[in-house]
This record gives structure tokens, C-alpha cells and sequence, in this order.
């Protein structure tokens, strides 16, 4: 029983089968619209299958338990092959072949033998020296009439696939270290105003920080095509009124502050801001003033107060509006001031006989114009706090050794016979390796011209 | 017209005539269209490098000064250059000119598809694309690509060479390396690919650490692109262990390289962060 477990563990089949389910279920995941926030409609879906997806958390796969379930099979396939086959690569790292062989040198080419007038003893002596050069290990045997060697290099080769293997499950371990210790949160802070709670993400709820964030401003600025070129929060950090940290936080450039990351990730207009009316009587000039939401003014001659009700970015896609009730003996009448009357008066033909309270001069003899709104911007804040990312960082610097390993390397063996014959001392040069016939060749025709050279 | 776009169009076409060559090459079965299809890509990827570098002198005069990587038309621009640059590389080491119809029509492909389909000017960068990362994700990232679209032209030319030995094997069948040779090629390939792959899955996390908040979202791309990485995973780990090599190798190269289609352009009919590619 326990030895059929580890066996389907550690199979091939397992992976490739662990390999093709998750890989389907992502494709789920990037077709299933994702979202952990809640709030979005399914509108498109039918109820039933709304219910389905809900089930199956398929709104959330990624962070699923069957999802994670998966990962966790597939990692520990992973350390079950890993172990399974590493006292194999062991014992290849450790084998140290008895030199004395002369199976590697049966068909050898005529280039891999070289021949030379030179004594015996003075070419064992050569070869000796030369190899104990090149190679880290090496041997030598001598029997009757010959003399073996041995030399190798890049036995570590053989480790490459464990280096990838464990750093594959120290990113993972990584991953879940900061899905357990980390969180991911957000928060909408107005300009001007601070705060010191945000909304959890993934966990959901809210979390106090230790200390406060406050945006003292919001700017965003374009390239002359429209396209945007920046949006920038001016931040402070406050612990007990004292200012621990200050600055511009920018796209691609977060801020940390007592471990925890803040990211700009969004913006938005609130209201709050301020808007600057032009009345005028007749054909006077006219008075230009800064009102603010709720604010109250008195219109002279007809005993009439002006309030402020709403305050409008861009109302209905007709831009900047600001909604007055004017309160007068007569009665109420509430009245929207646009910036741009002119251009949708022209828009629309008889608009204000449609639509009494767009007419800026509805309360006679009144004129109003709405010259500009000062917006206030909200910055959207994005925070982070994630131990687990230098693992992560660790684990993704060792797979790139671990494929360097792997894949440029190779285990090289060499077997050198020296012997006599017909009067002349012979060196046959064998060699094999584990992968990469090319690097072979490429040092073994270096080995053979560095002996040449010798002799 | 700007200059580097004009020159751009003309490597279009270059590529295309170097592509005829090589076919011209295998199918006549005359040496004699093989250095000059070699010399037309050579050219045709010296204007392409000139052009790259007008673009980026460009962009800077235009005061938005960035490298051309930041959209679908210089990326597809990027991954012709990469294709030719990476293919001429291999003609070289190996002295074949075998592979070049199988190759040079991927990078004609991706400029026609530039030149007809998107918008060729220069935008400035916006603030999400602001990063120093931009550059090495980019470059790593594209030469994966380039790797595993030699490789895939690799496995088409191991399974038309297949169809050799049956009775009527024309000549260019002939001309065609030995299976063994191929296979090799393609492993090669691949392993190229896979490095620079994981390269660009890494440098893509540390970007997105620094814009995004997470070096992981699961967002549509990083997804595919980690599909198409267990694809490549699943091909060298039957090769190693199971040792799996010939028919079923170019199968799954192909396959592989459908992944990378998709990651590339599928990919932006779903919603996600990598809008911008």
C-alpha cells in the first residue's frame, strides 16, 4: 500500500496528468471573469450557472482550495521524483571507474591513438602531470606493460535538475509564505485627508495600520496627445504626529514604510471640490465667486438666497454643472449652471423650453455661468506587505543557476591508455559523457592536441 | 510618413524575397539561390537594425524618448528582428541553409501583420510602462519566442522529411538534413527558449513587484505564458526521462508554439493588465 502511494508520486504520469489539469483549469481562470472584490455583476451568466461557478469557486480559482490542492499534489510529486532518483545521481557523482579498463578504448578512431619515439616512462611521467592539470579527479592504474588513467570533470552536472527541482519548491514555499503571512489591500484617500485603515483584498475586512497615510495632493499630467503621463500622490506617514516618512509616489516607483508597500494604482475626483460662478444682471459685467458644496449666497434686489446643492465633474457627458436652489418669496427653483451652455444649447434645439431648469437665465434677471471647477482628486492606494518575496527572489535566482547547470554542462569521463608497441610508446585517448556529444568532442580534440604537443 | 516606418515596409519585403529564396533553393535544388537568399536576410536585418535605431533616435527628438518596445507594432517589429538574427546565428554555426524556408517566412508574417494591421507611430509611454524592466522583459521575452519559432519550424521540416524513403521522394526531401541532426537542432532550440522564457517570466515579475503590488496576478498573460512553460517543461522532461525524441518532439514544438501564439496575441481578447501588447 505505502509502496503504491509513493510509486504513483513519484510517476511521470502523475506530472504530465497534474501538468494537463492545471494548465486547463488556468485556461478556466483567464476565460471565467476573476475577482475577489465582489460587486461585479454576472449579468451575461445564468443564475444556475452563477451558482455552479460559486460552488466551484470559480470566481476565485486561483485561490480555490482545489486549485491550491492541485499545487501542493504537484509540488510534492515534485520532491517525491526529486528524492526518488537522487542516490542515483549520487553514486554517478561519487563513481570513480577503475581506470584499467580497456572496454572504452575498443573502436577507437586512428585520431584518438597517438604514437612517438619517446621512452615509456617519460610519456607516463607527461600524462601524469597533464592530467592532474586539466582535471580536478583524476586516476592512474598500472598493470604488466600499461598504464591507465582516468580524469573527469563536471560530475556536478548531475545536480543541475535537483537545483532547479528544489528552487521550483522554494518559490512555491515563498508563494505560500506570503499568501499565509502577507496581505493585500486597498484604499481611497481624498486629498487633504488621512487615514490609518484600509480594505483588506483577498482576506477581505479592514486593517489599522500603526500608522497614517495622508495625501496632501493628486495631480495627474498628459503628453500633448491626451495620452497620460503621470499621476502622482504626495504622501506623508505619520506615527504620533510626527512625519516618519515623505514623498512623491509614482507608477513603478512604490514607497515601504514599516514593511508594508504602497503602489499607486488609481485615481478619481470627489466631490468637495470648488466651483467659481460668474452672475450677472442684464448686461453688466458681472461678478465672479467661489462657492464651495452647501455653500450659501444672497442675490441682491430679490430678497433670494443661492445654495450650492451639487457640484458636477462632467454631468451626463455634458462637463462641469453645478446644481443652485434659489430660495425666494416667490417659491424654489433649482437651476443647473454649465460651463459649455453655449455648445450644448447649439446641440440641442430648443433645449430650454424641454428643459426649463438648464436655462441659465431662468431666475430673472438673473445670468449665470459656471467659469470652472476645481476638482479634488481621491488617490487610489494600492498596499502590499509580503514576506515571502525574497524566497521567491532566491528560489527564481537558483533555477536560472539550475538551468545553466543543467543545460551547459555535462559529466565528461577520460580514459588514457599508455602501452608499447612495435618498439614505440602508444597513448589511446577514450572519453564519454552523460549529454552535450559536441562539448565532448571539443575537449577531447583539446585534450588529444595538448598530449600531441607533449610527445 | 516617418523614415523608420518606410524602411520597415522595404524589410517587409526583403524578408519576403529572402523567403522565396530559400524555397527557390530547396525546391530547384541549386545552391545558387542560397548565399543570395543569405544575403538578402543579412541586408534586410542590418536595415531592420537601422531603422530600429532611427526609431529610437526618433522618439527621442519627439521629446517621449523611450526604446522601441512599448506596443504590438514595434513589438512584432522586435520579434521579426529577433527571428532573423537568431536564424542567421544558426546558419552560421551549423553551414546549413536548409532551415531558412521554414524560418525567414515567420519573421515576413510578423512585419506584414505590423505593417497592415497596427498603428506604426510613436506614443509615449504611459506610466505603467515607465520602467527600467521594460527593456530586459521585452528583450527576453521576444528572444524565447524567436527560439521556440525555429524550433517549431525545426519540428515542420522533421515531419516533412518523414515522408522521405516513399516512393516518389523528390529531391529537396533529399536536401533536407538528416532526422537525427534536426532533432538536435530542435532540442537546442528549445532549451534556448526555455531559458529565455523563464528569464522573461522573472523579469516580468520584478516589473509587475514594482508597478502592481504583486509579482504574481494570474492576469491572462502571466497565466498563458506559465502554460506555455509547463508545455516546454512536459516536452524536455519526456525527452530526459523518458527519452522521447523524433515524431513526438516536433509534434509538441508546434504545439508549443501555438501556446506562444496565443500567449502573444489570444490573449488580448481577454481582459487583463497586458492590454498595451
Amino acid at each position: 500500500m505505502k509502496k503504491t502511494l509513493l510509486s504513483f508520486l513519484s510517476s511521470l504520469k502523475l506530472t504530465i496528468g497534474l501538468l494537463i489539469i492545471i494548465a486547463v483549469a488556468s485556461i478556466l481562470g483567464t476565460v471565467i471573469p476573476q475577482q475577489y472584490e465582489g460587486g461585479q455583476s454576472f449579468s451575461h451568466l445564468s443564475p444556475g450557472l452563477v451558482k455552479v461557478f460559486k460552488s466551484l469557486q470559480l470566481f476565485d480559482m486561483y485561490h480555490s482550495v482545489w486549485f491550491i490542492v492541485l499545487m501542493g499534489l504537484l509540488s510534492l510529486n515534485l520532491t517525491v521524483c526529486s528524492l526518488n532518483r537522487l542516490p542515483t545521481s549520487w553514486k554517478l557523482f561519487r563513481k570513480k571507474p577503475s581506470p584499467d579498463r580497456d572496454k572504452p578504448f575498443e573502436d577507437l578512431p586512428p585520431d584518438r591513438i597517438l604514437a612517438t619515439e619517446k621512452e615509456r616512462n617519460e610519456v607516463i611521467r607527461g600524462v601524469e602531470k597533464l592530467l592532474h592539470r586539466r582535471y580536478k579527479r583524476a586516476s592512474r592504474k598500472d598493470t604488466a606493460n600499461t598504464t591507465f588513467f582516468y580524469g573527469e570533470k563536471g560530475a556536478y552536472s548531475h545536480f543541475g535538475v535537483y537545483i532547479i527541482h528544489a528552487s521550483i519548491l522554494i518559490v512555491i514555499t515563498g508563494a505560500v509564505i506570503g499568501s499565509l503571512l502577507g496581505f493585500d489591500a486597498f484604499v481611497n484617500l481624498p486629498e487633504g485627508e488621512s487615514t490609518n485603515t484600509v480594505h483588506l483584498g483577498r482576506q477581505k475586512g479592514i486593517k489599522k495600520l500603526d500608522f497614517t497615510v495622508r495625501c496632501d495632493k493628486f495631480s495627474i499630467a498628459f503628453y500633448d496627445n491626451g495620452m497620460p503621463k503621470e499621476y502622482r500622490s504626495n504622501l506623508s506617514f505619520l506615527k504620533n504626529s510626527d512625519v516618519i516618512h515623505q514623498g512623491p509616489l509614482l507608477v513603478n516607483h512604490p514607497i515601504t514604510v514599516n514593511g508594508i508597500r504602497f503602489y499607486q494604482a488609481s485615481y478619481g475626483a470627489v466631490p468637495g471640490g470648488q466651483a467659481y460662478i460668474t452672475i450677472k444682471k442684464g448686461n453688466e459685467q458681472g461678478t465672479t465667486i467661489k462657492v464651495k458644496l452647501k455653500d450659501s449666497f444672497y442675490l441682491k434686489g430679490n430678497n433670494a438666497t443661492a445654495t450650492i446643492e451639487r457640484i458636477e465633474e462632467n454631468l451626463m457627458t455634458m462637463g462641469p454643472a453645478v446644481l443652485v436652489n434659489i430660495q425666494s418669496p416667490e417659491g424654489n427653483i433649482r437651476l443647473w449652471v454649465f460651463k459649455y451652455i453655449d455648445r450644448i444649447k447649439e446641440g440641442i434645439p430648443g433645449l430650454f423650453k424641454k428643459v426649463p431648469k438648464f436655462d441659465p437665465g431662468l431666475f430673472k434677471p438673473y445670468y449665470f455661468k459656471l467659469k470652472k471647477i476645481e476638482s479634488k482628486y481621491y488617490t487610489g492606494l494600492q498596499l502590499s506587505h509580503d514576506p515571502g518575496v525574497s524566497i521567491v527572489a532566491v528560489g527564481s535566482f537558483l533555477i536560472i543557476i539550475g538551468f545553466l547547470i543543467t543545460f551547459f554542462s555535462s559529466h565528461k569521463s577520460f580514459w588514457l591508455r599508455v602501452d608499447e608497441q612495435e618498439g614505440k610508446s602508444r597513448i589511446s585517448v577514450a572519453a564519454s559523457s552523460n549529454r552535450d556529444p559536441v562539448g565532448l568532442k571539443r575537449e577531447t580534440d583539446s585534450l588529444v592536441k595538448h598530449l600531441k604537443r607533449m610527445i | 510618413m516617418i523614415i523608420n516606418t518606410t524602411i520597415l515596409s522595404w524589410v517587409t519585403f526583403i524578408y519576403f524575397a529572402s523567403a522565396v529564396f530559400y524555397m527557390f533553393r530547396m525546391v530547384t535544388g541549386k545552391e545558387f539561390w542560397g548565399p543570395l537568399a543569405s544575403l538578402i536576410a543579412l541586408a534586410g536585418l542590418i536595415a531592420q537594425t537601422a531603422a530600429l535605431i532611427l526609431r529610437w533616435v526618433e522618439s527621442y527628438k519627439l521629446g517621449i524618448g523611450h526604446a522601441p518596445l512599448s506596443n504590438l507594432y514595434e513589438s512584432l517589429i522586435f520579434f521579426a528582428w529577433t527571428i532573423v538574427l537568431l536564424y542567421l546565428i544558426m546558419e552560421w554555426r551549423i553551414k546549413s541553409r536548409n532551415l531558412g524556408a521554414f524560418v525567414i517566412p515567420f519573421a515576413f508574417f510578423s512585419m506584414a501583420y505590423a505593417s497592415l494591421n497596427v498603428k506604426s507611430g510613436i506614443q509615449p509611454l504611459i506610466p505603467a510602462l515607465q520602467s527600467n524592466w521594460l527593456i530586459s522583459h521585452v528583450i527576453t521575452c521576444f528572444f524565447g519566442y524567436a527560439a521556440f519559432t525555429i524550433a517549431c519550424g525545426l519540428g515542420f521540416i522533421y515531419l516533412l522529411k518523414g515522408l522521405e524513403g516513399r516512393e516518389s521522394s523528390s529531391p529537396f526531401l533529399r536536401l533536407l538534413p538528416d532526422r537525427e541532426i534536426l532533432d538536435e537542432l530542435s532540442y537546442h532550440s528549445v532549451v534556448i527558449g526555455f531559458i529565455f522564457l523563464t528569464l522573461g517570466i522573472i523579469t516580468g515579475s520584478v516589473w509587475a513587484y514594482s508597478a502592481w503590488g504583486s509579482y504574481w496576478s494570474w492576469d491572462p498573460k502571466e497565466t498563458w505564458s506559465l502554460i506555455t512553460w509547463f508545455i516546454y517543461a512536459a516536452m524536455l522532461h519526456s525527452r530526459f526521462v523518458r527519452g522521447w525524441k523524433g515524431k513526438r518532439m516536433a509534434i509538441m514544438s508546434i504545439i508549443g508554439f501555438a501556446s506562444i501564439l496565443f500567449t502573444y496575441f489570444g490573449v488580448n481578447y481577454l481582459p487583463g493588465l497586458h492590454s498595451y501588447f
